[in-house]
């Protein structure tokens, strides 16, 4: 029997809540990706608490927060601690929307469900794979393998391959199969027949129109409002489409000379395009083949600034301008101020370019017709003043004593066992520095990131004495003399390694561009101030879908294409998930499944299958003929055993007659085309294809869906004449007879 | 005659099945006999890639065979061919020699057969002769005509690459004629990593720029690059990739930017080309991988031999310290360096230097080469090939900005006013900007010439590692050489100890070594002989063209999947199916599981035929029923009369005036339908005919016995001459006098003489036996 697979949805199905999946392969649980929607609500993580600590390995799919949100809150409070493995651009743009995300929340909020900490530390252990490598899991999840592939959607989007044993399964959400400005389509297509296809509904129900008229339509609305002297608002997310955004603008602002300012303002702006520029790998062929050859980089992006904090914006005044802001929602961050300030004005327009999450204001300004006002909240973290300061420090006073206390007494302790251990007291500060860097850690109220403010000589706040440390050197003796220890001698390897590193904030792991940082370190007591108040929507409002998602129809013939043996369908609203599952199960042989979210199914594949060896005798009276890729023949053999083993020989009688069998695919359009070629008058009619004067030929049954049941079924007719056995040569010359 | 000291003999591995192991079973010394064998070394190569896999040991067989780094350093290239599949590792050129004479050996391959063509790296040795080789048009360009011609020509036997000046021979050919058969159809793909293909392009086109051979003695033009690189597909490290059945991935070498080792799979024997690598991490570069799999074949580069490198930092240290004493002295520090490489890690390390130390921040340094400045925006944007230092530090700016480091672009922009570091091209000191600066400065003891890396034999700066009184200068005329020399090693080759480490850990049964200079690779082999002594590791060190031909004896195994497999067979039980191979695997199934299982679709084909018929449907079920075994009434749900013959073809009477004939389409069923269209339209012309049956066949019998009374009295008289017939079938014999009377019926011989008698006796029963039917009951 095949492989046993369970699937089980956490989050997302028959919804469009975040995508959060487990996935057990003989017993090893895969969580498929770990979204959170830009609400950040824990109770959506319920599913998850309850198997988070079972799980063995994570898999990220996508560098946004549906995809992979719910990482650092998951790893700090649900207790995941499996590996995750993603590809590099997904680690990297996936840290920088986590970033981006958390200083949007705290400047509005006392945000606490994770900190830039967690988000650190979450990250830390993410395996970086490349595209199409075979990854081998170990240990427990030993003979599995893991690949991710081209995805398409957003930059180093993944579809992920899992083989076990010769059986596939394949996770593949948010795909896109068209070739796009910056990125590849995806190469699912190129999967054929696996076990197990995970896929999802959510775009079943919608089609979409062609490219370059879209990108057009795109442009010319954004030009319609900056010529009438209005502002555009594009909400977008930190670092995924908003790049295939900017490169459209980009390039028609370079074609057309356009001075209008294009602003792509999030709290990471700088550091995601500074890293996108090094992610060309990733992106499509042309763009790797332009820098191969001109060594020009498209994200050089000359034509857009990167802004970092609203005040630059206001600067500029209310001169026409386009912004690209995060978040998408409209929840929180940039966008939602922005929105605010100029929902106003009628000659304005908030051009959304997906689909709001769920419950979110991008989601209630995208209804038909939209609303007249909308009621937000406006916060701002302001600096603590008066009583409030006074009361803050007192209360900040009270926690350093109580922990200088702590520290002390940790101290004395360590100081007792360090007079024990000579070699250690050799290096008094490693001590003091931990400590110290301890105290303060805790004293601050903002973690760990401190550290970077602490330049040149800190006093310990836990000194216990008020001079500089020193401690004795008790130097030993023995017969040869003083005691010496043999590091100290050594050439030290990592001096150099220290100097090059020194200086480089060692506190974050990816680069938090300076202004945000400033602003994140400002360790002045503040405070979040919020007051609500009504909006009203005088702009005007615009969808357009920039997704970078195969439409319905494509999602429908990509399915067809990979033929699964069994399909799961998950994250659509429940009416496209019906539709599609509707769609699918219509081909007899595809098993479709819509799991709910914690209800397991079970995808084991009722494959058969052993293994024979081929004995060369036998192998050497094979003639195969070649098809594609495949070379295939009729095989008459018997079984031998050897140790065990089965093997294949030739058989000793001969073997029984069998039925010929017809190997080919014929496509009547191209079989017509063939017959024109040889100077035949064809032509369709009446869904038969006619070929002279009386010969038909034509298909019946199903038989357009692959991987239907039985083979094609071809008829030719025709009065008996010289014209019917030449129409059937060529016909069976479409074909390999075994 | 062949002319060159890769003197092709061929070392032949035999190996007990499964486990290859490598036996050099002859190696023959030079003269006229092994050339010949040579020749048919190559030959056996040629036809191995033209086999299909499916022979026995043939197919099992794998030849590797280096066209270029044989016992050398330079123009790497390695030829293998297995199962019908080739691979061509490496296609670079001979730094020291120019034209056709730095070439690889091409002729001693069929380029066609190539599959796939894996460059490891952007340097001139590992990748230049890439636009020359696979890449000629097909058709009518005649400007590559002339090339394409010495360059067989050069293989076999007018130039010896390793004397240049016999190229002149070259070009007195007139190859024009001869061009259309020869020019080359390399169908392959080519792959290599995005880093290595962006620098490969700044990379030859200077290096066609500088090339300062004649025209004619050009390998190919800036046109041919830009062509070339249409051709070539990238690969990311660790990306696994298929062509034809051969899979392949490559790790980081650790050698430049962008340098990779390949891995390649064919059909699970997999063989390891490190290329150049390096063990040791340095600034910019991750250090060489070591592959989770071992290879059953590694081929690894040689080029220091037995040495061992210092540690990284006393190098570093002397190197800092000889441009610190030197430029503090007031002198002039010349770093001759090929552009590209090792240069990018100097400068990382006096970049750091100098923000190190604010005193030096006055004196300027300069890269003098162009094309290291073009191909800085590489460096800039490939960090995530580099190592965690580089990418760390590019979170906080990109390290390959530098803060006191100029570029120069020619000498007519250096003002040589004070002490400054220089870094030029190449560094050889052949030519060029670095050799312009050493014969300027070569004079002045205070001046120091740092050579960073490993140069090649025959270049001056080989020459004044070993400190000579006296140079030669560009314009010929010597002078005295005062400046200081050092020779401090940064070139990121392995030395012993990685080597030995590196295979420690693979332990690969087959060692193949590249990529040294002869007496360097002897010592090696030897060191690693005794090494792996005990084990069954063998090493070679082939030379160029020169075959190591392996065995590997696979097992095919196959995967009976679906319907077929619903029970494992017992011993003896038939299989009968569908075999279907993809690449190197194979699978077993029932023709229905074609599609369920493969991208393949069975189809069934009915056939419906309408044959003019207006008589009676009993006269053809009459009619049929004397010729067929089987006619039967068809199943009772027709409303017309209809038949079915042998279960395949059902006849029916659809109206007045025709009959339709319906089956599926299979060879034996066309068959049984045209004879019964036969059938039909003979009714129909002749009408019901009644034949005395029994008549006829009596007639014939009598008919066939005179007939073989008269074959049987021919094949007497040819034996024995004089034959006469006589009365009821008997017939008189004489030979020699003696009479003999045989009775045709029976076989009965009146004789005197008993030879005769048997004799004739024998005859006639074979004759019998000849012209009689036999009996149906053997009696």
């Amino acid at each position: 029997m095949g492989t046993s697979v369970q699937v089980t949805p956490l989050s997302g199905a028959y919804g469009e809540s975040p995508l959060c999946y487990l996935l057990a392969v003989d017993g090893f649980r895969f969580l498929l990706d770990c979204g959170w929607s830009d609400l950040c609500d824990p109770s959506q993580l319920e599913p998850l608490a309850k198997v988070a600590p079972t799980i063995d390995a994570v898999l990220l799919s996508h560098p946004d927060m549906m995809h992979l949100g719910a990482l650092p809150y998951a790893m700090k409070h649900l207790g995941l601690s499996a590996p995750v493995y993603a590809t590099e651009p997904v680690f990297r743009l996936g840290l920088l929307t986590m970033y981006d995300h958390f200083l949007s929340r705290w400047q509005v909020s006392d945000f606490d469900l994770f900190t830039l900490d967690d988000v650190d530390s979450a990250f830390q252990n993410v395996v970086r794979l490349k595209y199409s490598q075979n990854h081998l899991l170990r240990d427990k999840g030993e003979g599995i393998v893991i690949a991710p592939h081209v995805a398409g959607h957003l930059l180093g989007g993944t579809v992920w391959k899992i083989t076990k044993d010769g059986e596939d399964v394949i996770y593949a959400v948010d795909f896109n199969h068209r070739k796009e400005t910056h990125l590849n389509g995806t190469v699912l297509t190129s999967f054929v027949r696996p076990a197990v296809l995970i896929t999802d509904a959510y775009n079943a129900l919608n089609n979409q129109g062609y490219k370059r008229k879209q990108d057009q339509n795109f442009v010319d609305a954004l030009l319609k409002v900056l010529a009438s002297g209005g502002s555009v608002l594009l909400p977008v997310d930190t670092a995924g489409r908003v790049l295939e955004l900017l490169l459209i603008l980009d390039e028609y602002w370079g074609q057309r000379n356009l001075k209008y300012p294009i602003h792509f303002l999030t709290n990471v702006s700088t550091s995601t395009i500074d890293f996108v520029k090094s992610f060309l790998e990733w992106m499509n062929d042309s763009i790797s083949k332009e820098f191969e050859q001109n060594r020009d980089n498209p994200f050089l992006l000359k034509n857009v600034s990167l802004i970092i904090n609203k005040e630059e914006l206001e600067k500029l005044g209310d001169a026409p301008k386009v912004v690209l802001a995060s978040m998408a929602s409209l929840e929180v961050g940039f966008s939602h101020d922005i929105f605010v300030e100029m929902a106003n004005d009628t000659k304005n327009l908030v051009l959304f370019t997906e689909k709001g999450q769920f419950g979110t204001l991008a989601r209630m300004l995208q209804v038909d017709p939209p609303p007249k006002a909308v009621k937000v909240t406006v916060s701002k973290r302001i600096p603590l003043v008066g009583d409030e300061l006074k009361a803050y420090e007192e209360e900040q006073e009270r926690i350093k004593k109580e922990e200088s206390l702590k520290a002390s007494r940790i101290k004395e302790e360590e100081l007792k066992a360090s007079h024990g251990l000579n070699a250690k007291a050799s290096d008094p500060m490693t001590i003091d520095g931990s400590s110290s860097r301890k105290s303060s850690n805790a004293g601050s109220h903002f973690g760990a990131n401190v550290d970077i403010l602490i330049d040149g000589f800190v006093p310990p706040s836990t000194s216990v004495a008020p001079m500089f440390p020193f401690f004795e050197n008790t130097a030993e003796w023995d017969d040869f003399g003083e005691v010496i220890n043999p590091d100290d001698y050594m050439m030290k390897q990592e001096e150099m390694d220290y100097s090059m590193m020194h200086g480089s904030g060692d506190g974050l792991d990816g680069k938090i561009d300076e202004g945000s940082a400033r602003l994140l370190l400002d360790s002045t007591p503040s405070k979040v101030v919020s007051n609500e108040m009504t909006v009203q929507v005088r702009c005007s409002l615009a969808y357009m879908d920039f997704e970078g998602r195969s439409d319905g129809r494509s999602v429908k013939s990509v399915i067809a294409h990979v033929a699964p043996l069994k399909l799961v369908l998950v994250h659509g609203s429940a009416e496209a998930t019906e539709h599609l599952k509707m769609h699918c199960a219509k081909n007899s042989d595809l098993h479709v499944y819509a799991p709910q979210v914690e209800e397991t199914i079970d995808v084991t594949s009722d494959l058969c299958a052993y293994k024979v060896q081929l004995s060369e005798k036998l192998m050497s009276n094979i003639i195969s003929k070649k098809l594609g890729e495949h070379e295939i023949a009729w095989l008459d053999a018997e079984v031998g055993k050897e140790d065990e083993k089965l093997i294949l020989l030739p058989p000793s009688s001969p073997p029984p007659p069998h039925k010929s069998v017809l190997v080919g695919d014929l496509k009547l359009a191209d079989f017509k085309q063939f017959l024109e070629n040889k100077g035949w008058q064809v032509e369709f009619a009446g869904g038969a294809l006619r070929c002279g004067e009386y010969i038909t030929v034509r298909k019946i049954g199903d038989s357009i869906q692959k991987g239907g049941a039985g083979s094609q079924q071809l008829v030719i007719e025709g009065p008996l004449c010289e014209d019917y056995y030449k129409i059937r040569e060529l016909l069976y010359s479409q074909f390999y007879l075994l | 005659m062949r002319a060159r000291n890769g003197h092709p003999t061929r070392i032949i591995v035999g190996a007990r099945p499964g486990q290859a192991s490598l036996v050099a079973l002859s190696s023959l010394p030079l003269s006229e006999t092994s050339k010949q064998q040579g020749e048919t070394g190559m030959a056996s190569v040629a036809a191995a890639s033209k086999r299909p896999a499916t022979g026995g040991r043939e197919g099992d067989q794998m030849v590797i065979t280096p066209l270029g780094a044989g016992n050398e350093v330079g123009r790497s290239c390695v030829h293998m061919t297995f199962k019908g599949r080739t691979v061509l590792f490496d296609c670079g050129i001979h730094p020291a020699y120019s034209g056709m004479a730095a070439l690889p050996y091409f002729d001693e391959i069929d380029p066609s057969t190539i599959d796939v063509l894996l460059v490891t790296h952007f340097h001139l040795d590992h990748a230049a002769s890439l636009p020359y080789f696979p890449l000629l048009p097909g058709e009518g360009n005649v400007h590559r005509v002339a090339p394409t011609v010495l360059w067989h020509l050069c293989g076999s036997n007018l130039v010896c690459p390793d004397f240049p000046c016999h190229t002149a021979v070259c070009d007195t050919v007139n190859g024009a004629n001869l061009a259309p058969d020869l020019q080359t159809t390399f169908k392959g793909k080519v792959f290599m990593t995005h880093a290595t293909k962006a620098i490969y392009k700044l990379l030859l086109q200077d290096y066609v720029k500088v090339s300062k051979v004649s025209v004619d003695d050009m390998l190919y033009d800036e046109q041919d690059i830009i062509r070339s690189l249409d051709k070539i597909e990238v690969i990311d490290f660790h990306q696994t990739m298929e062509v034809n059945g051969i899979r392949f991935w490559c790790y980081t070498a650790g050698h430049v930017l962008g340098a990779a080792m390949f891995m390649v799979d064919i059909a699970g024997v997999r063989i390891l080309y490190t290329g150049d690598y390096s063990r040791e991490e340095d600034r910019h570069l991750r250090a060489a991988e070591t592959p989770q799999f071992s290879p059953d074949i590694c081929i690894i580069e040689s080029t220091y031999g037995i040495q061992q490198h210092q540690p990284r930092v006393v190098r570093e240290k002397r190197f800092t310290e000889v441009v610190h004493s030197t430029v503090a002295q007031g002198g002039r520090v010349l770093i001759p360096a090929f552009a590209l490489g090792r240069a990018q890690e100097l400068l990382l390390i006096l970049d750091e230097y100098w923000s190190n130390h604010p005193e030096l921040h006055k004196i300027p340094i300069y890269y003098a080469s162009p094309l290291a400045k073009k191909c800085m925006a590489v460096y800039q944007t490939y960090i995530n090939s580099m190592n965690d230092r580089i990418k760390n530090q590019y979170a906080q700016s990109n390290p390959f900005h530098f803060k006191h480091i100029e570029s120069l672009n020619s000498i007519d922009n250096f003002h040589d006013v004070g002490p400054s570091v220089v870094m030029a091209s190449p560094g050889g000191l052949q030519s060029g900007l670095s050799r312009q600066l050493f014969d300027k400065w070569c004079t002045d003891k205070k001046n120091s010439c740092v050579i960073p890396g490993y140069v090649v034999e025959g270049t001056l700066a080989k020459t004044i590692i070993n400190e000579p009184r006296e140079v030669t200068l560009a314009n010929g005329l010597t002078a005295p050489l005062h400046m200081q020399v050092h020779y401090i090693s940064f070139s990121a080759h392995a030395d012993f100890p990685q080597t030995s480490t590196f295979l420690d850990e693979l332990r690969p049964p087959n060692i193949i070594l590249v990529h040294g200079e002869a007496n360097e690779m002897s010592r090696l082999k030897q060191r690693l002989i005794s090494q792996f002594d005990g084990t069954n590791t063998k090493v070679v060190s082939p030379k160029n063209c020169q075959s190591v031909e392996m065995y590997f004896s696979s097992e095919k195994m196959a995967k009976t999947i679906g319907r077929l497999a619903e029970q494992v067979p017992e011993a003896s039980e038939p299989v009968n199916g569908l075999i279907v191979r993809k690449g190197f695997t194979y699978q077993i199934m029932a023709p229905e599981d074609l599609r369920v299982y493969t991208q393949l679709s069975t189809a069934n084909i009915i056939q419906r035929i309408a044959v003019p018929y207006s008589g009676s449907f009993e006269v053809i079920r009459y009619r049929l029923k004397q010729i067929y075994e089987s006619v039967e009434s068809a199943p009772e749900e027709c409303d017309v009369p209809a038949l079915v013959v042998h279960e395949r073809v059902t006849v029916r009477l659809d109206s007045e005036s025709y009959v339709t004939l319906q089956w599926s389409s299979d060879p034996i069923s066309d068959m049984v339908s045209d004879s019964v269209v036969a059938v039909i339209l003979n009714i129909s012309r002749e009408g019901p005919k009644v034949v005395p049956v029994e008549e006829e066949a009596a007639k014939t019998k009598e008919e066939t016995e005179r007939v073989a009374q008269k074959v049987v009295y021919a094949l007497m008289a040819s034996l024995f001459g004089d034959v006469k017939v006589g009365e009821e079938g008997k017939f008189i014999i004489s030979v020699d006098g003696i009479v003999a009377h045989l009775d045709g019926h029976s076989g009965d011989v009146e004789c005197e003489n008993a030879t005769l008698r048997e004799r004739i006796k024998t005859a006639f029963r074979r004759i019998q036996g000849a012209v009689r039917p036999i009996p149906l009951s053997a009696s």
